[in-house]
């Protein structure tokens, strides 16, 4: 994958962005737009001060207090941002910068585990100080050396969690148990799937009995994007979504959706309608990462701050909120410390599936760059946008 | 001495046609940073044409400041126009030529960054066949938003305009100030207004015409949200005042005296509405439509906010292809095809209604 | 009283006819400020959860805390920074040619006005891809330049257009006369022009200002990672529907109704004095 991807074509460049402006010095389009524009932000190592780590995570996936605490506890200054909201999107943002060699804002993205793989074959994550890093012992053993990153060198998990069927059941009626379910002709035009191919994708062939982690070409798949096709055509679907299910299927314009499990663990606490399973055909489970971006001079803080977030009783506060399954050892023992509504979560099947739901849980299996590019085209074509 | 002589009235020739020397200087350096910015030229060659563009823009100036009263009057529109003409030519000109460039351009693979310039014809043929879905219903979606907001616009400006009397200029800012807050929260708010518990639907469900609805095909299995009819309510409801204003400025225009004229004239209201006021209020007519058209084609907000997949439109597939995608030939050529067609749509619009004024 | 009335004799039916008409017009109102009910009354609830978008309770919490959204207010900033900016720049550029193209007649004047026209109808998709291309191919980085680009780009044709049809009207031998009275000309613009000018230049950057803040299509292609105040609440509201936005959207709307009723009074007591 690297070799291709990082193949730069000089000749283009020569053609279409070397050309004009850029010989001219200071009369170079950059420049006078830098000179009319009023200071161009960006460029190297992190925006605004040397010292300041800028994270760069999903909308509301930390609780409300752990960035301070880390400022306090270290004296590192943290700059929190919640742009993550789409793999293909985030990496179409930055890949303009980072193909030509430069830094991007960021120092540390949060890419699911594939786009992890991408941005670490493509050499544009920075191999993690791990003696910096002593918490790294905490990580779950289930976890560890992924394939894309075995030693986890580059990459650390934020968290986990897996991807099911969520519904309102005061918009269905009854309680689902299936993926089939999702197909239910009572529901048309009330369903939701998720824009994460890997997640509605994996469900579907998991209703249609194929193994997500088994698969390696496309014609493996064919039959789930047929099937989401023909839902698409006869108005089974009300809309993809990404990060943006959860207010329809809090009013129940969604009656069910293929959801992120600790979405519905914080929707379920304002709205006790919403429910989660594990399908019994299975789930995809899936991790998003933290990873350290090219460029970036913050390999001190980037360590603090994993680090940080590796000590279990912080990663309790985090989990406690945001209800996703952390990837630190030990974090159900503290929230049972924490008492209250945190000590009900360690009871959670959600948090912490059964062994039964565990054997059903499936990781969809890495595609070779050729197969990955049919399975992102395909499905764009169905999405439609 | 002679030699003097001669130059003199060569040069006092040469500032004789200072209106023509302004315009050709004007189009040069349009033509100058067009081909900078859009990389007609490079290396070398761009830091000439560059140097070239501030030797001639000096000269201009000196000739301004040596000449006298005349030459000045001469070149002032050329000096006034100028900064406006190069901004638009650098940031509008060059960037439709560099989008063309990339729309014949191609990637090797998915992953590939920085497309090729080669020919690539087939860019077009894609966003011809695969999106034509997309450009059918962009097309269909603007044109009945745009009829439906002639239906609400025209009488509302009617009113306006000859019955408002000194309330007039309130009125029109009531029809105005709404649209001051963000098109995104206005979009947001009809999420609210049209969700399947949200009032519409259940006043609709109150009255027992979901099946009449239905059967309009406005509802669809008892929801308003995310169907064809809240994509074009939402389009309609944000371009309305792009509709009225233009109408009700021409209705402003119409001489009142006329009116009475033509009311002792064809005695019935209906007969003076339709011999004067109608075509008077043609130009107006006719800025609406294009104002409203042309943006709601272009719309992807209603159809992402409002729509289902059933209902994308070519803004969205753009955007898509452009920013997730990463696919930007082909987002090129859709928007090339998206300009073609409108340009072409507005120029035999013209020829049939059109008037010289648009604004 | 009525212009129709004098010559004809009104029927019921017109009569009617005329009563259904202006009730036409009321619902046509009415359709238009419903969503910014809906708007305004949000901003006093107090929401369950994250979401604003059932009605639960009243509230004026959010009105005590309008700025508790962090993110969002920074983002405000950011929007009212870049359309000051651009604002300045294409009122600028924007009044110059509308002045050229109404005082002089001169060779090119209506290849121009095409020219001007173009960016107006071109669809925002088009514009903001093209002037995007143009940044990815000459190596630009996105951000506040880009977007003031961007943003005056498309509001140079707008004020251009709406001065020049402001001043269509506009007698430019007045200019001379101070000229011949002994004004330079730089004098005789600053002292007879402008003021005169100057009303139809204000109401047009007003206008482009508020197309600045409000600006998502082309500014959604040309940002990068900088973000807008419309596109906050495009990544936001995927998430969380805080009613801070109510409280915002609110605070711009009666912002924009105290200058339209400023600006019509000032107005209004200008043409009294002129008519005086």
């Amino acid at each position: 994958m690297s070799n291709h991807a990082q193949r730069r074509n000089y000749s283009r460049r020569e053609f279409f962005i070397r050309s004009g402006l850029a010989g001219a010095g200071a009369l170079s389009l950059p420049a006078l737009i830098a000179a009319c524009g009023g200071g161009s932000d960006g460029g190297g190592g992190g925006g605004g001060g040397a010292k300041t780590l800028y994270f760069e995570n999903w909308p509301a996936y930390i609780d409300g207090a752990t960035e301070a605490d880390f400022e306090a506890a270290t004296g590192i200054a943290m700059t929190y941002k919640e742009g993550y909201n789409d793999n293909n999107e985030y990496f179409a943002k930055v890949q303009t910068r980072l193909s030509s060699d430069k830094a991007i804002e960021a120092d540390m993205l949060a890419p699911t585990f594939w786009m992890a793989s991408r941005y670490i074959n493509l050499g544009w994550a920075q191999k993690l100080d791990k003696s910096k890093i002593p918490n790294a012992k905490n990580l779950r053993s289930d976890l560890r050396d992924p394939g894309f990153d075995p030693g986890n060198l580059y990459s650390m998990p934020w968290q986990t969690g897996t991807a099911g069927v969520a519904y309102n059941i005061d918009a269905t009626g009854r309680e689902l148990t299936s993926v089939a379910d999702l197909f239910d002709p009572a529901f048309k035009g009330k369903i939701g799937m998720l824009t994460e191919m890997r997640d509605t994708i994996g469900l579907i062939l998991l209703s249609e009995g194929v193994d997500p982690s088994s698969i390696t070409t496309f014609d493996d798949a064919a039959v789930a994007f047929e099937k989401l096709e023909k839902a698409k055509a006869d108005g089974q679907i009300r809309q993809f979504t990404g990060n943006d299910y959860m207010d329809d299927l809090d009013t129940g314009n969604f009656a069910a959706c293929v959801a992120w499990s600790g979405d519905v663990v914080q929707l379920s606490r304002d709205n006790p309608s919403v429910r989660y399973i594990i399908p019994e055909e299975g789930a995809t489970s899936w991790y998003d990462t933290m990873i350290w971006m090219k460029g970036s001079e913050q390999s001190d803080s980037v360590a603090e701050w994993i680090n940080y977030v590796y000590d279990p009783a912080h990663a309790a506060k985090i989990a406690a909120e945001v209800g996703y399954i952390s990837p630190v050892e030990g974090v159900r023992d503290e929230l049972v410390k924490m008492g209250g509504d945190a000590a009900m979560m360690a009871e959670s099947t959600i948090l912490f599936p059964t062994e039964d739901e565990k054997k059903r849980l499936r990781t969809f299996a890495s595609l070779s760059e050729e197969e990955e590019a049919k399975f992102d085209e395909a499905f764009a074509k169905i999405t439609g946008a | 001495m002679n030699l003097v002589v001669d130059r003199r009235t060569r040069l006092a020739k040469f500032f004789d046609r200072a209106d023509i020397v302004g315009l050709g200087t004007m189009l040069l350096l349009a033509l100058g940073i067009v081909a900078v910015g859009a990389g007609w030229v490079d290396g070398d060659a761009a830091r000439v044409v560059i140097i070239a563009l501030v030797v001639v823009l000096v000269g201009i100036i000196a000739m301004a400041v040596m000449g006298n009263g005349e030459v000045r009057r001469k070149l002032a529109p050329y000096g006034l126009l100028k900064p406006g003409i190069l901004w638009l030519a650098l940031f509008f000109l060059a960037p439709v030529w560099s989008l063309f460039v990339m729309s014949l351009s191609a990637k090797e693979s998915r992953f590939d960054f920085w497309p090729d310039f080669s020919w690539h014809w087939d860019n077009y043929r894609t966003a011809l066949t695969e999106f034509r879905p997309q450009f059918v219903r962009s097309f269909s979606y603007a044109g009945i938003a745009t009829l439906l907001t002639l239906i609400i616009g025209f009488p509302l400006a009617y009113v306006i305009a000859f019955r408002g009397g000194r309330y007039k200029t309130i009125l029109l800012g009531l029809v105005v100030v709404p649209f001051f807050t963000s098109y995104l929260i206005r979009t947001l708010a009809w999420q609210n207004l049209l969700a399947d518990s949200g009032p519409i639907v259940s006043i609709i469900d109150d009255l027992r015409l979901t099946g009449l609805f239905e059967s309009l095909n406005i509802m669809d299995n008892g929801k308003l949200m995310n169907t064809p009819a809240a994509v074009i309510g939402g389009l309609t409801y944000n371009f309305l005042p792009f509709m009225v204003l233009p109408i009700y400025v021409s209705m402003e225009k119409i001489d009142v005296r006329l009116l009475d004229a033509a009311h002792d004239l064809y005695s019935t209201g209906r007969r003076a509405f339709r011999k004067v006021v109608l075509p008077l209020t043609f130009p107006g007519i006719f800025a609406g439509t294009l104002l409203t058209f042309i943006p709601a084609a272009g719309d992807f907000i209603n159809a992402a906010l409002l729509g289902s997949p059933n209902t994308t439109m070519i803004g969205n597939s753009i955007q898509d292809q452009f920013i997730r995608q990463n696919n930007w030939p082909v987002a090129g050529a859709m928007s090339l095809v998206l300009m073609a067609i409108i340009t072409v749509a507005v120029m035999i619009y013209t020829k049939f209604l059109g008037t010289e004024d648009l604004v | 009283m009525s212009r129709f009335g004098r010559g004809a004799v009104k029927s019921r039916r017109a009569r009617f006819g005329s009563l259904a008409l202006n009730a036409y017009a009321g619902l046509a109102l009415f359709y238009i400020f419903l969503p910014i009910f809906v708007v305004v009354l949000f901003s006093f609830n107090k929401p369950n959860g994250k979401y604003n978008i059932r009605w639960q309770r009243f509230t004026l919490d959010n009105w005590a805390n309008p700025f508790a959204e962090k993110a969002l207010t920074e983002a405000l900033l950011v929007s009212l920074r870049i359309a000051v900016a651009s604002t300045l720049i294409a009122t600028v550029l924007g009044a110059l040619m509308a002045i050229s193209l109404s005082k002089y007649k001169f060779r090119g004047g209506t290849v121009v006005d095409l020219f001007l026209v173009l960016p107006l109808t071109s669809p925002e998709v088009v514009l903001g891809s093209s002037l995007a291309t143009l940044f990815i191919n000459n190596d630009v980085d996105f951000g506040y330049p880009t977007v003031i680009i961007a943003h005056v780009m498309f509001q140079i044709s707008f004020v251009a257009l709406t001065v020049r049809a402001r001043i269509r009207g506009f007698d430019w031998t007045l200019e001379q006369a101070a000229m011949d009275l002994g004004a330079s000309p730089l004098a005789a613009f600053r002292k007879v022009t402008l003021p005169l000018i100057a009303p139809g230049i204000a109401a047009a950057a007003m206008l482009s200002f508020a197309l600045s803040i409000d600006d998502f299509i082309i500014t959604y292609f040309n940002a990068g990672s900088l973000l807008t105040f419309p596109l906050q609440i495009f990544g936001e509201q995927q998430r969380k529907i805080p009613p801070q936005i109510n409280v915002l959207a609110t605070m711009i709307l009666i912002v924009s109704v105290s200058l339209l009723v400023v600006g019509t009074l000032a107005g209004n007591r200008r043409r009294r004095r002129l008519e005086a």
